[in-house]
């Protein structure tokens, strides 16, 4: 085979659309993912946006109490099960991470493939419920019982759709782990990979271990919605509180699944547009593996109000506090690495300071609720929502749409309009937190969660609520167009280097890589995957 | 027996479990087998205790296979030290939320 043959990137590799979705590559998985997540997020922020629409003034603005629930349901299990969890590990996991680790591929292309197929058989399940049956569940995401055993909706469907995401996500779990033990390139050990990697490397330990457990639970609704067996719903001789300790098991551990790659993600960002080494390299990458071996034993927190029994309740106030020491070890190596850094101002760089923001707030207030006193007067308020919407979307997302726009020259080997960029980015920033702080006042002031209407003295908050939606649609459409119209543009040679300050090993390779990932042998930096003090010499 | 394929490099040998291993496995799991049966026909007047005794048999079951059938005896102690983790994982969340529901 010539040079040539050798170095043609994987877009061009092969043609039509079943090289694509039969393809064993995992960049082209990665993006196979990447089309499939996007559109689920279209989906699941448009239900958003309709929530936000009938929520803007009190009484009934746009649909019955019934469609609110099935839409605030639906906008759930979509912007979970299908687009968070799978996100930054599915995507970008694939993509990078065995080219990170100097390699081809995972160790089990085929069984990657085949966790793609699965998700978009979950997602096929999921939507169905829209189309057939009793209409979309009416439970919330969490399908607590016993109301999801007895509702006259689409409740199996959904959970069986769950049940079957889930073992994509095992899959790819496996497959991480495996590749990352197994396929490092000589002389990559452990303390010398990059900080994406090890963020990688503890969620797939979760979700190797966390999701069969949803995965028997989901199983354990089926059986009683459909034998009776009296597991969950009391009036058969079950025990609701069971069925939520069972569900916060794997969930709240599935919140680390959501967030440990987005740090992942900020560890890679500050260093390149710091143009300087991580500060505190262990820490971060040990904190992870603690947060998610801590993260088990939190989950009674979102069961305060359970009526779960008083000693358990301190203990797990006791270790939800735990768990915010290695996740602000973290916070503050990052702004230490920023300190006096050589900071390049560009747009994956404000993602990831906005990350960093917004994530404070949804960690703080977190705290506020992980306190057994203040949690019992805030459970179940918009509170709470404000809360998971500034870790999730405040930040898991927006360390998505960083990394988006920190690797989309080395994907694609475009680029986007930065100047577009920047401006979708202060528009998203600001609808977003129009969006979501009002959400905590009005939570304060004792407005509940999941409820169709709401008294006038909620109106100010909702109303400003639902202009930040607009706000953020209108910022998200800007950067999702931006990014499209980026292919658009006049194709012009992009350095294996484009920012000049990556120092991970995608950044010695073509832009877009080659099949084989690498066209010429990757070198390691001397001391650890930041050291810039003997960065390699890139040519081109 | 045990053996490995001398001639490799070390890194790359691999270990066979010799015939009598694995008929020793065989036989200890079906003894198990054989006693959790016998316990449960004979031993109803245990009461709460049956639960434990089963699931005291099946933790034995579980680190036969884990220790001679799956290898784990010949690996390297990461991989026990894997499998630890992972069972203190499971026993904990089966003893934190055991607590919440005797306490409720």
């Amino acid at each position: 085979m010539t040079s040539t043959a050798l170095n043609l990137n994987y877009l061009q590799a092969k043609k039509g659309i079943f090289s694509w979705i039969f393809s064993v590559d995992h960049k082209r998985i990665g993006l196979l993912y990447l089309y499939s997540l996007i559109t689920f997020f279209l989906v699941g922020a448009t239900l958003g946006v309709l929530m936000r629409l009938e929520l803007l003034n009190p009484g009934k603005d746009l649909f019955e109490a019934q469609t609110y629930n099935q839409i605030f349901t639906m906008h759930g299990v979509i912007m979970i099960f299908l687009f968070i969890i799978p996100s930054i590990p599915a995507v970008f996991g694939n993509f990078f991470l065995p080219i990170m680790l100097g390699t081809d591929d995972v160790s089990f292309p085929r069984l990657n493939l085949l966790s793609w197929w699965i998700y978009i058989i979950g997602a096929i399940m999921a939507l169905s419920t829209l189309l057939f049956g009793d209409g979309p569940a009416d439970t919330g995401w969490t399908f607590y019982a016993p109301y999801s055993v007895k509702t006259g909706t689409n409740v199996t469907m959904s959970v069986l759709a769950a049940f079957v995401l889930g073992f994509s996500s095992i899959l790819t779990g496996l497959n991480f782990i495996v590749t990352i033990h197994r396929l490092k390139t000589p002389g990559m050990t452990f303390l010398k990979m990059p900080l994406f990697a090890w963020a990688l490397y503890a969620t797939s330990w979760i979700q190797l271990l966390a999701t069969p457990i949803i995965g028997i639970t989901l199983l354990m609704i089926v059986a009683e919605r459909v034998f009776g067996v009296g597991l969950f719903d009391p009036s058969i001789g079950g025990d609701p509180i069971l069925y939520q300790h069972l569900f916060w098991i794997y969930s709240h551990p599935a919140v680390y699944i959501m967030a440990l790659p987005a740090f992942g993600i900020i560890s890679e960002l500050l260093p390149t547009f710091s143009n300087r080494t991580i500060f505190g390299y262990k820490a971060i990458a040990f904190s992870s593996l603690a947060i998610a071996f801590v993260g088990y034993f939190v989950w009674g927190h979102h069961m305060f109000t359970s009526g779960m029994s008083g000693p358990a309740r301190i203990i797990y106030s006791i270790m939800t506090f735990l768990v915010a020491i290695p996740t602000a070890i973290k916070v503050f190596n990052w702004v230490a690495t920023l300190y006096k850094g050589s900071i390049d101002v560009q747009p994956p760089l404000l993602y990831a300071l906005g990350f960093i923001f917004q994530f404070m707030i949804g960690g703080l207030s977190g705290l506020v609720l992980g306190a057994l006193a203040t949690d019992i007067h805030l459970h179940d308020t918009y509170f709470v929502v404000g809360h998971f919407h500034y870790v999730m979307f405040g930040g898991t997302g927006f360390a998505f749409f960083g990394a988006l726009h920190y690797w989309y020259p080395k994907i694609w080997g475009r680029m986007y309009n930065k100047l577009v960029a920047n401006i979708a980015f202060f528009i998203l920033f600001i609808g977003f937190n129009m969006l979501y702080f009002p959400m905590m006042i009005a939570g304060l002031m004792g407005m509940p969660r999941r409820y169709y209407d709401y008294l006038p003295e909620f109106h100010l908050p909702n109303m400003i609520s639902t202009f930040g939606s607009w706000v953020l649609a209108i910022g998200l459409l800007l950067m999702l167009g931006n990014l499209i119209a980026g292919f658009r543009r006049k194709r012009e040679k992009i350095a294996r280097n484009p920012w000049g300050t990556g120092i991970t090993l995608e950044w010695q390779t073509l832009s877009p890589p080659p099949v084989a990932n690498f066209d010429r042998m990757p070198v390691l930096p001397k001391d650890g995957p930041y050291d810039y003090d003997h960065k390699p010499e890139i040519k081109e | 027996m045990s053996h490995t394929k001398d001639n490799l490099p070390k890194e790359e040998q691999v270990h066979i479990t010799s015939y009598k291993d694995h008929f020793s496995t065989l036989i200890a799991l079906l003894l198990l087998t054989v006693i959790t049966v016998v316990i449960s026909v004979f031993g109803a007047n245990l009461r709460s205790l049956s639960v434990f005794t089963a699931l005291l048999i099946a933790t034995v079951k579980v680190i036969v296979v884990a220790y001679y059938f799956m290898h784990l005896k010949y690996d390297k102690k990461i991989y026990t030290w894997l499998v630890l983790i992972v069972a203190i994982l499971f026993v904990s969340f089966a003893v934190l939320t055991s607590i919440e529901y005797l306490n409720r």
